[in-house]
């Protein structure tokens, strides 16, 4: 006991918090806070150096360690007090859907899930299934957007929920989209599908009526498999060629950047894009400048398919089942792997406090 | 310390050395540290690598950082921006669900009907709360848009807060005509609102809450304190520290707040007196907080007036193309924006750089963290 406290009193014996050559001016609250927070720990145990000049290196480490910080503290999950990773499939929590899932996304309070011929939504915060829509056959990928739910159709159909309403039908707003639309994003205006085979990709203008006008373009595209839209551009990757796209306003190319083969589905963390690659690896493409900045081979990436973003962590799933790999999304530091649950996963969103995966043979969706 | 992140494998590894890997990713393989020949591949590379992923740097060339340069104060400026812009960009609720877009015309809002009279919208952080003359606030949920229930009764319902688990609304007291404070209790079935503040000062036009207080801002030239209690009716001391008419009162962590209209002034107010006033001039607004700044709608400038709270200077006026007589602002942890009858604009709060306006008016505005929510005519959107 007289060590712990000696230790706490010498922690806190300088002029101050532990530094004894900064006077307690209106500095030090400034230079404590940094202290407490991990973004210094001093030149010494004792001194800062307050009139020492801070080199480029020097600030690379305050500024690195101030964004996760930030993101650490400023997270959902710190406010509720929830620090910690699910460490095996056993903890995650497990809703049962009416059929087969195939897609989840959040839209800030429940997750939706497209299992054909069912849209259902399940309440995030405790995982009960609330309502399901039906007449969507072909149902596969999701997107919540103009205070809708939006889920692509096999054979080229957008069909649309509207959440305020009582469950019933789902309404078709668009027909004859390129074959297999399988991705969907949103721009603000305009809703983007990524239709795989043969390659184009599609652009639907909401309007007042149905059909909505859709345009689908296949110059410059040979098999989109993925498409996000980053705040400024709207981004394809193909599967085959390895090729991220940027795409313009009217869907012309406007930067091919060349990654590798068998790419699987990309997540946006607000500046890099994260592209997984079967070839067991991960590629970080700076959405700034389409740079490819690097490549993250370790913390058992084997078959890397989807990517999802939660605010802070980016978590991937594995093609070969053997683990979720998580990174902190700020530093690209792992965080660690874990066992997935033993099934195939074929969609992955995040509420900004879990990940949740759909799990189509189990016919389930687990929080993770 | 961080943990190395990359390991090329010994075949990467002789790809490169052979030049077989592709152009692009050899490129940006082939420094020391990230695109960095200059920088050894220490502990303290991968504290470089994360900011010049992020954008906060791009090195001194495409392949230099001069690690051991000082770092101006104009330098600073620029990490220490870029740094609060990506954690605030990544940290975001929207960043979260993967919203990152903006709606770009009227069409692409959600609107919910609501019908007519609507006066104001407060967020509870999951619903919104819409209130609407002559005596009745309506409940939307947050994720849809989804009418869910009206309270009746509320008469005189104008402005709103949401504190204490509590929905408060400023209201009259038929036949009388004075002003009370109304409390819905969300986590009861729809209903009668209660009256638990009576005799407020005479027409109050906003409302805030300092952690202790419930405060209105009146515009017959006082400030209501109302002190709950656990028993209604709560005590109202009506203030009249010179004001003439303070219409507008926002708490910003430490200090309270008041715009008076009339003055066209905003005063940090402290024990019910006036500690500090900021002349405005023009017909300043309802203010917002960002957690550092004050922004004030002005009506006859067509701007916003950006205060510091910290010191009460003021730091901008800003003004935007089609924005005329703004009269409403809100903040949803990253962005700012501004109402007006013609058009509704965006700033990004921590630089105050413009975002964009957009071609529709709105009234009232707030933010639940993902969207931001507009009273339109008869209608609240979502945008």
């Amino acid at each position: 006991m007289l060590a712990a406290l000696a230790g706490t009193a010498g922690g806190v014996s300088g002029l101050c918090g532990p530094f004894i050559d900064v006077p307690d001016t209106p500095f030090c609250r400034s230079i404590l806070e940094i202290f407490t927070l991990g973004i210094t720990v001093g030149t010494t145990p004792t001194t800062y150096t307050p009139d020492g000049v801070v080199n480029r290196l020097q600030a690379a480490v305050l500024l690195s360690r101030t964004i996760d910080s930030v993101l650490d503290r400023g997270s959902r999950a710190a406010a509720l007090g929830q620090f910690w990773n699910p460490g095996n499939p056993a903890v995650l929590g497990y809703t049962t859907l009416p059929f087969r899932p195939i897609s989840v996304k959040a839209d800030g309070e429940n997750i939706w899930v497209s299992n054909p011929p069912a849209v259902s939504r399940v309440r995030a915060s405790d995982g009960k299934l609330l309502e399901s829509w039906t007449g969507a056959p072909d149902a596969e990928f999701l997107l919540v957007a103009m205070g809708k739910v939006f889920v692509t159709g096999l054979n080229g159909s957008l069909y649309q929920v509207d959440p305020a309403q009582p469950a019933g039908s789902v309404t078709a707003v668009v027909t004859g989209l390129g074959a297999h639309p399988f991705r969907i994003a949103y721009d603000g205006g305009r809703i983007w599908t990524a239709n795989i085979n043969p390659g184009s990709i599609s652009i639907i203008s909401p309007g007042p009526s149905i059909p909505w006008t859709a345009t689908t373009i296949t110059a410059g595209f040979t098999d989109p498999n993925g498409i996000l839209y980053d705040g400024s551009h709207i981004w394809v990757t193909e599967f085959q060629s390895g090729l991220l796209k940027k795409v313009g306003p009217s869907g012309a190319v406007l930067q091919t950047v060349t990654l590798e083969k068998d790419i699987g589905r990309p997540a946006f963390d607000g500046a890099n894009l994260w592209v997984p690659t079967f070839n067991q690896a991960v590629l970080i493409v700076r959405a700034a400048d389409g740079r490819l900045v690097t490549k993250l081979r370790e913390n058992e990436l084997i078959g890397p398919s989807i990517a999802a973003f939660d605010g802070r962590r980016m978590l991937i799933w594995n093609a070969d089942f053997s683990a979720i790999s998580l990174w902190r999304a700020s530093d690209m530091t792992p965080i660690g792997a874990v066992a997935p649950p033993s099934d195939v996963v074929t969609d992955i969103c995040s509420d900004g406090l879990h990940f949740w995966l759909a799990l189509p043979n189990a016919g389930q969706i687990a929080r993770f | 310390m961080k943990e190395r992140r990359l390991r090329p494998s010994p075949f990467i590894l002789v790809l490169a050395a052979i030049g077989v890997l592709m152009a692009g990713a050899a490129t940006t393989l082939s420094g020391v540290c990230g695109p960095f020949t200059d920088v050894g591949d220490d502990a303290f590379c991968p504290f470089l690598q994360e900011i010049f992923y992020l954008g906060i740097t791009s090195g001194t060339s495409p392949t230099t950082y001069a690690p051991d340069e000082p770092v101006t104060r104009i330098q600073a400026a620029a990490f220490l921006s870029r740094t609060v812009d990506a954690a605030l960009r990544m940290g975001s609720r929207r960043a979260a669900i993967g919203q990152f877009w903006t709606p770009r015309v009227q069409a692409a809002l959600g609107q919910t009907e609501i019908g007519s009279g609507i006066y104001s919208v407060v967020s509870d952080g999951t619903d919104l709360w819409v209130s609407r003359l002559p005596d009745s606030v309506v409940r939307v949920r947050g994720s849809d848009g989804r009418v869910l229930e009206t309270w009746t009764g509320v008469i005189g319902a104008t402005q709103m807060l949401a504190a204490m688990g509590k929905i408060f609304v400023i209201g009259t007291n038929q036949p009388y005509g004075t002003h009370v404070l109304y409390r819905l209790d969300p986590s009861q079935p729809a209903g009668s609102a209660t009256v638990v503040a009576t005799e407020l000062g005479d027409i109050p036009q906003s409302i805030a809450f300092d952690g202790t207080r419930i405060w209105t801002g009146n515009t017959n030239a006082s400030i209501s304190a109302i002190l709950p209690t656990p028993t209604p009716p709560w005590r109202v001391t009506n203030l009249r520290f010179g004001f003439w008419s303070p219409t507008a009162v926002v708490f910003d962590g430490a200090s309270l707040w008041a715009v008076d209209y009339a003055a066209k002034t905003l005063l940090r107010l402290e024990g019910g007196g006036i500690l500090q006033t900021v002349t405005l001039g023009g017909l300043p607004e309802l203010p917002i907080f960002d957690g550092a700044s004050l922004w004030v709608p002005n009506q006859t400038f067509n701007a916003v007036s950006v205060v510091r709270a910290s010191t009460g200077a003021i730091l901008a006026t800003l003004t935007a193309e089609g924005l005329f007589s703004p009269r409403s602002a809100a903040f949803d942890g990253e962005r700012v924006m501004v109402t007006s009858s013609s058009r509704v604009c965006l700033w990004k709060a921590s630089s105050l750089s413009p975002l964009g306006c957009y071609p529709f008016g709105a009234g009232a505005a707030c933010s639940d963290g993902i969207n931001f929510w507009l009273t339109m005519g008869t209608s609240l959107a979502r945008f």
